[in-house]
């Protein structure tokens, strides 16, 4: 009976994280561009990959912080690939650090969400510089990274809180069938 | 070494898809990712819901406009307000059918201009990441919408069509720091490439020291890209600098189209010219 169980939880979950994905890009593409803050988008693929890292450290994860990343470039970036390295390797730097993270306050939290988007941010200025060559493009990047992470980190609390609603609600609702 | 994968399968995994994308970056960057299955199933998923977001993001934005109008109404009485409140909003119609009746009637008026064949489209998106100035259009491969096609309307030039689904299509705008225009400055013919930049907004690049340049000169294209139509506006000259080392000059540019304001274009093939010019 566990196996079977334990699939039924796990296809639960990848609906949701498959459901949050979706809703994160079309917010992105769409509504969150009303929110007067400049050029900035806020950046809720990234915090999910973050919590993706930092409570579901597997397999699936991992290639769902790609396919997020990869979704990002297909809706937005010049050159397919950029995101899906830079989200990947936000998930290898959490996953990585979350041994020696304890997250049970939302300053900590923001904090993480802060370092994985100047990661994030790191990695796009030298993927770009490798494959675009766009030149002195490096000059403003600097900016972007910290506003872009800044904003990402006052959201990255309300959000985490609402994923683990969600997942909690997922969890209640197997055991409630079982 | 079984025990040493199963131990390390989650990095291990999360390196490979490192070297993945490294792989359709470099195969990307090469031109070799042409029909990329996975763009076109996740733009079947998202263009109708893009195309109710997005609707939903302009009722909020008309919304807030109208928010906006009657807040200083405040103080008056509730009667009023809600008179008021009505009239504004079917006010707001009928501005809004009025505005796009113009628009419409421009484009159709600035396509009889064009001797190739263009496609008009409705943007449904902007770009998911604050680091590409790029959108979305409702047009795609089964419009006629190809690849590296010119994006436009009737005030000037918007940007470039840089990849193609069956029904949607990713626009780089002008703005972008990738993108690259060839361009005229009007008046003295001087050429130049206009481009975007994360530092300093819209620039345009390589005109040399020599040059007679001044704020307020129009930028039209020049067509010798092969992909905008000659003679289209691009944007005017709002600051120059020359530094003192360097064999060009610093040439800041205001758009002639705000892309955050545009709602239809017009998407054009490279044969097609402007005969306004």
């Amino acid at each position: 009976m566990r196996p079977i169980a334990s699939s039924e939880l796990f296809m639960r979950l990848f609906l949701l994280y498959f459901v949050v994905g979706v809703v994160s890009v079309l917010l992105q593409t769409t509504l969150l561009h009303l929110l007067p803050i400049g050029p900035i988008v806020p950046d809720l693929i990234l915090v999910l990959c973050v919590y993706l890292g930092l409570y579901h450290p597997s397999v699936g994860a991992a290639l769902g912080s790609f396919l997020l990343g990869y979704s990002v470039d297909i809706v937005s970036s010049p050159i397919l690939g950029l995101n899906a390295f830079a989200m990947s390797l936000v998930f290898l730097s959490v996953y990585f650090s979350s041994r020696s993270i304890w997250l049970q306050n939302p300053i900590v939290t923001s904090v993480v969400v802060l370092l994985a988007a100047v990661v994030k941010g790191a990695a796009l200025v030298l993927v770009w510089a490798v494959f675009l060559s766009v030149e002195g493009f490096w000059i403003g990047a600097a900016r972007y990274i910290i506003m872009e992470a800044l904003v990402a980190a006052v959201l990255a609390p309300m959000v985490f809180a609402l994923l683990r609603r969600g997942q909690n609600y997922v969890e209640k609702f197997r055991a409630a069938a079982q | 070494m079984l025990a040493f994968l199963r131990k390390n399968q989650v990095p291990l995994s999360s390196f490979c898809c490192l070297l993945l994308s490294i792989y359709i970056l470099t195969a990307a960057a090469r031109g070799q990712l042409k029909n990329e299955p996975l763009s076109a199933v996740l733009m079947w998923i998202l263009r109708p819901l893009q195309i109710a977001s997005q609707g939903t993001a302009n009722w909020v934005k008309g919304f807030q406009e109208n928010y906006d109008t009657l807040a200083g109404f405040r103080s008056e009485n509730e009667r009023l307000r809600k008179r008021i409140q009505s009239l504004e909003i079917e006010k707001q119609r009928l501005l809004e059918a009025e505005a796009t009746n113009l628009r419409l009637k421009q484009q159709l008026d600035f396509r009889s201009h064009l001797t190739g064949a263009a496609i008009t489209a409705t943007i449904i998106a902007n770009s998911a990441s604050s680091w590409f100035q790029s959108c979305t259009i409702d047009k795609g491969s089964a419009d006629g919408v190809l690849k590296g096609m010119a994006v436009v309307t009737p005030l000037g030039v918007v940007g470039q069509v840089v990849s193609v689904t069956a029904r949607t299509a990713k626009v780089l705008l002008l703005t972008d720091p990738n993108s690259g225009i060839d361009v005229l400055v009007q008046r003295t013919r001087s050429r130049g490439i206009v481009s975007g930049s994360l530092e300093n907004g819209t620039v345009l690049k390589y005109v040399k020291r020599s040059e007679d340049i001044q704020a307020g000169d129009r930028l039209i294209t020049s067509g010798l890209d092969g992909v905008f139509p000659k003679g289209m506006m691009v944007g005017a000259v709002i600051k120059v600098r020359k530094q003192h080392l360097g064999l060009f000059q610093f040439i800041e540019v205001l758009p002639a189209v705000q892309s955050a304001r545009v709602e239809e274009v017009l998407v054009v093939g490279a044969q097609s010219d402007a005969k306004r010019q």
